[in-house]
């Protein structure tokens, strides 16, 4: 077990390094020079003058390679640089918004199990009953739904007109409703078919009708025996939606002026904050990895066959 | 394994219920929670802002916002309606014969906001952190202009200038950067500009009292203040950066005003004023929008191209069906109620044959079989640069393109970001540009002293300008202007400058921009202020 784990750790070496590379090289892709930008935001006029003496001063005058080890060596010491826009650590900002998104994503996510997991159960059970036929409707609706629409939609009829919620704000839990609905709203269909297409086939496997013939009852079949394996997908999506969620969630924090990731990324683009925006991917990148590495170790837990390949 | 098999379902309950702790308890006292408790001893208003408020630092420009720094930071002057000087800080000066000196008496009876005295030391300091970076203040003409500033007495200063420079007052009143901040604000290297504040120390009817970065920020009456004290005790200004979700803000009363310029769509606007439930106004004009034809490109360095487009552009039809006839029709380049503004042109009337008749004369000339007119073997195609963060000027845009197509006229909409839009600007890579004049106190003369130079701050018309065969001439009576002491003279060169730029047609005036302002109907004192920037939260009340 240890082995797997420790393999699957060093695999993500290379990993983080392909992260690094390419967000360091993407900001040379985008238009403008790094040393203007800085210039700009800083209100001192560019002049031929004083954009090579940043250049010299910001190192961008030496090789790329070099130019990406020193700016490497920094990033492992956490120390992201300093934005150009508001002259504060980066890393420390990216710390004052990364909370905000955590705490939508996590409530998003608590919405996807609690209304997608009984849905997606039931449907299975009912198979081609009138809850399935409402579900696949609500899924379509769900996977359809622009985000900004859906958002919008619900501010204007529970908050506006039905005055259960706050328009805006971050706090409360009923600060949360609204916002963490709209973002969790277009995975729920997803996961809801899924749990339910996951459990039709478990439903047929040999291993129930085993069950059955013992004379187990149904409801202990699907939840002791069908429900526990058909989870294992809605786990490892749910594992990847988290990652998704939390470096996604732009539009969401957009309506509802959420101050988490999604809007310190527009804004540093806005504003051509180079250290920002590379702060930013390789932030959410890193993130993004790690969810997918808790996914794999969990799903390896849950199903030892994977862990068995992993360790051969 | 941690995690035995047969306890995976309730592993994942537990799990639930973590997140859910976390959810909930890592919540905070929100702003409204705050308020409601607060509201019954104190009057707060509510208003949201598209941006954070920045560090509030009267000496810098970006991010800050020039309505927060009006709030707290003040000036010796203040510019008031019409134009008028009028005191504030200095109850008085006086102007030496020679012009080149500025004797301000300050009022006694000013705080600021941390008890620290107002007097002409700080008056010193303030003006020497700003001269300390000159350059990067280089677009307000009086910076250049400063020699010396001397302390005569406790409240009495002298700013010594190096020409007579008529706007010296005009632009005293400006929100940045010649405004004050207490001793105890400065950092230890005393450069304002390079290393910011220590605190948000001003002489203002506000004091910044709670803020939380891009979510709120809550300001306090400043009990100090000398001057008209609020009438209200707390303003909270809401960061929310979009235009609609503001509109269901304010609909669902979180909001008591919205104010300001392009802070929500025409449309919305029309819809709260149609409603009958809100009460709404329209400021005076404050700014021309316009657009600016760059006479440093192949087809638009031509008069003649230019004096078609102006015929070719209907600027009625995009008023009433963009504006809801909200803007009014602009002929010049600047509102004709500011001072020396005035003049006596004929405007460029919406005449598509005279248009198709002009680019005719310039050689652009309609080819069987193709669509656009052509030149040489060239086909006639108009770069047209807009703000993509902008939903008015893609509007435009985008009625322009279809609109000039009729005769003729290719044009090829290129949409970027604010800060690349910018750079592109400055650079002068465009044919046409979306711009506005910077209104008062800014206009007429600040936005034309601009235009002479190729500086930071300032407008990309210097290098759209530059294939004028006039520039030069244009340029010399901008600077002359700025430094004429006779009333009339400053009259005729205005006059000359502002008919110059309209016959040689490099702008293209669309409309009058107007504030607007929407409030609760318990809501009274919403007036626009004379400087378009600055928020009525001293006047405003909630009844």
């Amino acid at each position: 077990m240890s082995w797997f784990i420790f393999k699957r750790l060093t695999s993500l070496i290379p990993i983080l390094l392909g992260i690094s590379l390419i967000t360091f090289i993407l900001l040379y892709l985008i238009p403008g020079d790094p040393a203007v930008a800085y210039l700009r935001a800083s209100h001192i006029p560019p002049t031929n003058e004083t954009v090579a003496a940043l250049r010299v001063e910001l190192g961008l005058n030496k090789p790329l390679y070099v130019q990406y080890f020193v700016w490497l060596g920094k990033v492992l010491q956490l120390d992201l640089g300093m934005s150009y826009v508001s002259n504060n650590s980066v890393w420390e900002e990216i710390m004052v918004h990364f909370f905000p998104t955590v705490q939508l994503t996590f409530a998003s996510l608590i919405l996807i199990v609690v209304i997608s997991l009984p849905i997606g159960m039931i449907s299975a059970i009912y198979k081609g009953k009138f809850v399935d036929q409402f579900s696949r409707i609500v899924a379509f609706v769900s996977v359809s739904m622009p985000t900004f629409w859906l958002g919008f939609l619900l501010i204007y009829f529970l908050s506006v007109k039905l005055d259960l919620f706050p328009v805006l704000g971050r706090g409360t839990l009923a600060h949360l409703a609204l916002p963490s609905l709209t973002l969790a709203f277009a995975y729920i269909g997803t996961y809801m078919r899924l749990l339910r297409a996951s459990m039709l086939g478990n439903l047929n496997e040999p291993f129930v009708v085993y069950a059955r013939a013992r004379g187990l009852r149904q409801r202990l079949i699907v939840f002791r025996h069908v429900l526990k394996r058909s989870l294992l997908p809605v786990i490892t999506g749910l594992g990847m939606s988290f990652g998704n969620m939390l470096s996604g969630a732009v539009i969401v924090e957009t309506i509802f002026s959420w101050p988490g990731m999604g809007q310190l990324f527009v804004t540093s683009i806005l504003n051509q904050d180079y250290p920002m925006i590379q702060g930013c991917v390789l932030f959410m990148g890193v993130i993004f990895v790690v969810c997918n590495l808790l996914v794999d170790l969990t799903y390896s837990f849950l199903d030892p066959r994977i862990r068995w390949e992993g360790e051969k | 394994m941690f995690i035995k098999r047969s306890n995976l379902f309730h592993s994942f309950v537990g799990l639930l219920v973590i997140f859910t702790i976390l959810v909930t308890g890592c919540s905070k006292t929100t702003i409204d929670q705050e308020n409601t408790s607060d509201n019954e001893k104190q009057k707060v208003v509510t208003f949201s802002w598209p941006g954070d408020i920045g560090d509030l630092n009267p000496h810098t420009y970006f991010p800050n916002e020039f309505f927060s720094q009006a709030m707290v930071y003040e000036s010796l002057v203040y510019y008031g309606k019409g134009g008028e000087i009028q005191p504030w800080l200095a109850e008085s000066w006086d102007i030496s014969k020679d012009g080149k000196e500025y004797v301000f008496h300050l009022r006694k009876d000013v705080k600021f906001s941390d008890g620290s005295l107002f007097n002409a030391a700080i008056v010193k300091k303030n003006f020497g952190t700003i001269l300390d970076n000159r350059k990067q203040h280089e677009w307000v003409g009086l910076i250049n202009q400063i020699k010396d500033t001397k302390i005569i007495d406790e409240y009495t200063i002298k700013l010594i200038l190096n020409n007579v420079y008529y706007p010296t007052l005009q632009e005293l009143t400006y929100i940045r950067p010649l405004r004050f901040v207490g001793e105890a604000a400065f950092p230890d290297s005393q450069n304002t500009f390079k290393d910011g504040l220590k605190s948000q120390i001003g002489t203002g009817p506000w004091v910044l009292s709670e803020y939380k970065k891009n979510e709120f920020a809550v300001f306090k009456r400043n009990e100090q203040y000398w001057g008209l004290k609020p009438k209200v005790d707390k303003v909270v200004v809401k960061v929310i950066t979009d235009g609609e979700s503001r509109v269901l803000a304010f609909e669902k009363k979180e909001l008591d005003f919205i104010f300001g310029n392009g802070v929500i769509s025409q449309d919305s606007f029309q819809f709260l004023k149609n409603s009958g439930q809100y009460e709404t106004k329209l400021s005076e004009p404050t700014a021309t929008r316009t657009l600016l034809l760059n006479s440093n490109r192949e087809a638009t360095k031509d008069l003649k191209v230019r004096l078609a487009l102006q015929h070719a552009f209907n600027k009625q039809a995009v008023i009433d069906k963009i504006f809801y006839g909200m803007e009014k029709k602009a002929d010049t380049l600047f509102p004709p109620i500011l001072p020396y503004t005035k003049i006596n042109i004929e405007p460029y009337e919406y005449d598509a044959e005279k248009a198709k008749m002009l680019l005719d004369e310039a050689g652009w000339k309609q080819v069987k079989g193709k669509l656009f007119r052509e030149k040489d073997g060239k086909e006639l195609q108009l770069e047209l640069l807009f703000n993509s963060t902008d939903n008015i000027q893609k509007s435009i845009a985008e009625f322009t393109q279809g609109d000039f197509r009729k005769l003729g006229i290719d044009v090829k909409l290129t949409s970027q970001e604010t800060n690349t839009f910018w750079t592109t600007a400055f650079q002068g890579k465009f044919d046409l540009l979306f711009t506005a004049t910077w209104a008062v106190p800014f206009d007429p003369h600040s936005y034309l002293a601009s235009m002479t130079t190729n500086s930071e701050n300032g407008s990309p018309d210097y290098n759209a300008q530059l294939g004028l065969p006039v520039k030069k001439e244009i340029d010399q009576k901008i600077k002359k202007v700025l430094l004429t002491t006779d009333e009339e003279d400053r009259k005729i060169l205005y006059s000359d400058i502002l008919t110059t730029l309209h016959e040689q047609a490099i702008y293209l005036p669309i409309s009058y921009q107007s504030n607007i302002a929407v409030y609760q109907k318990n809501i009274s004192g919403v007036d626009f202020l004379p400087q378009e920037a600055e928020v009525p939260l001293t006047s405003i009340d909630v009844n």
